[in-house]
């Protein structure tokens, strides 16, 4: 049973990604929703972090001026939740993409916010390469053609997500490590 | 330490790898468009570009704007490239019966027109189609009409 201020957590996170999806509909593959989607995984572990982003391509993905297409939705659903997943694995593993209290420094800071930017490029460039190919099975179209294409996108992706987790990730953490989801995480 | 590292030359060779991939597809797609351009002006070298109009008298308009034609066509030539007709041979030359199925209609005939860009009107081929060398840009129109005169 998830607490009932988990579950607040996960709402307001999924309608602050869904929000953002829809202020950000006009660029293409340039959206904040896998920052706060990895955000909420390393906060509220990886349950939480991938049923924000299963539940917001639930609505984003059934509500879009582009189409709705269900095959593809399952994919990005499942890919979405690979950043809450990687997010909550981060904090269980230790990873250190946040200095520890006692030891902040601007060193430390930046050498932190780099593994946090390493990290959302390697997850984004899975999350593309996934619903790339899942893709290409749904539509059938040759899968090294269609990923050929999408070449330019994935760039623009990965290294947008790279310079959001990069600039703002540890910040986003931080912050939300001293509102109530803390306590959260210990029930 | 030398696991982040690796991560990051990870993300190097990632980021390193689909921007070839997207300059080598980009190069392959302008030289195809390079190799397009050269075909085409080598053509032009020998060919020549002409509008026909084919009025066909009930409404039907059917313009062949840029038809390639080899330098020195005659209109009657390319009326044949673009349309199916019939014609008979007489002294002045040949005489357009039917396009694409159209004539025969008694005092219907198939006349053309070149357009004069100075003064901007159509003007009565003064000789057969089959005398008339076209130049590169020229204009003409064949006409289903039953003549004035």
């Amino acid at each position: 049973m998830i607490p009932v201020k988990k579950l607040s957590f996960i709402a307001i996170m999924t309608s602050l990604c869904i929000t953002t999806n829809y202020l950000l509909i006009g660029i293409p593959n340039i959206k904040v929703m896998d920052l706060f989607v990895f955000v909420s995984g390393y906060v509220m572990g990886s349950l939480s972090g991938a049923l924000v982003g299963v539940l917001t391509w639930l609505v984003y993905g059934t509500i879009n001026p582009y189409g709705f297409n269900l095959p593809t939705l399952v994919a990005t659903c499942i890919g979405e939740s690979f950043y809450g997943i990687f997010g909550g694995l981060s904090a269980k593993l230790s990873l250190k993409v946040i200095p520890e209290q006692a030891h902040i420094d601007s060193k430390s800071l930046f050498i932190g916010s780099l593994k946090l930017g390493i990290l959302g490029f390697l997850i984004t460039f899975m999350y593309d390469l996934f619903t790339n190919v899942v893709t290409a099975f749904v539509f059938e179209i040759p899968l090294f053609a269609w990923i050929i294409l999408g070449v330019p996108f994935i760039i623009t992706h990965v290294l947008s997500n790279f310079f959001f987790f990069f600039l703002v990730g540890g910040l986003l953490i931080n912050t939300l490590k001293k509102i109530s989801p803390l306590e959260v995480k210990n029930h | 330490m030398w696991f982040w590292v690796s991560l990051a030359l990870l993300c190097g060779l990632i980021a390193s790898g689909c921007i070839s991939i997207y300059y080598y597809n980009e190069s392959v797609k302008y030289q195809k468009l390079y190799n397009q351009a050269v075909k085409d002006l080598r053509h032009l070298k020998s060919h020549m570009l002409v509008n026909v109009l084919i009025d066909y008298g009930n409404g039907t308009q059917e313009w062949h704007n840029e038809t390639r034609v080899p330098i020195g066509a005659t209109l009657f030539d390319v009326t044949r490239e673009i349309a199916k007709i019939n014609y008979t041979k007489g002294q002045f030359g040949v005489f357009i019966t039917a396009i694409n199925g159209r004539g025969g209609k008694p005092g219907y005939y198939w006349l053309w027109y070149t357009w004069n860009s100075t003064s901007a009107e159509w003007e009565i081929g003064p000789v057969a189609a089959d005398a008339f060398t076209l130049h590169h840009g020229d204009t003409v129109s064949w006409v289903y009409e039953k003549p004035s005169w």
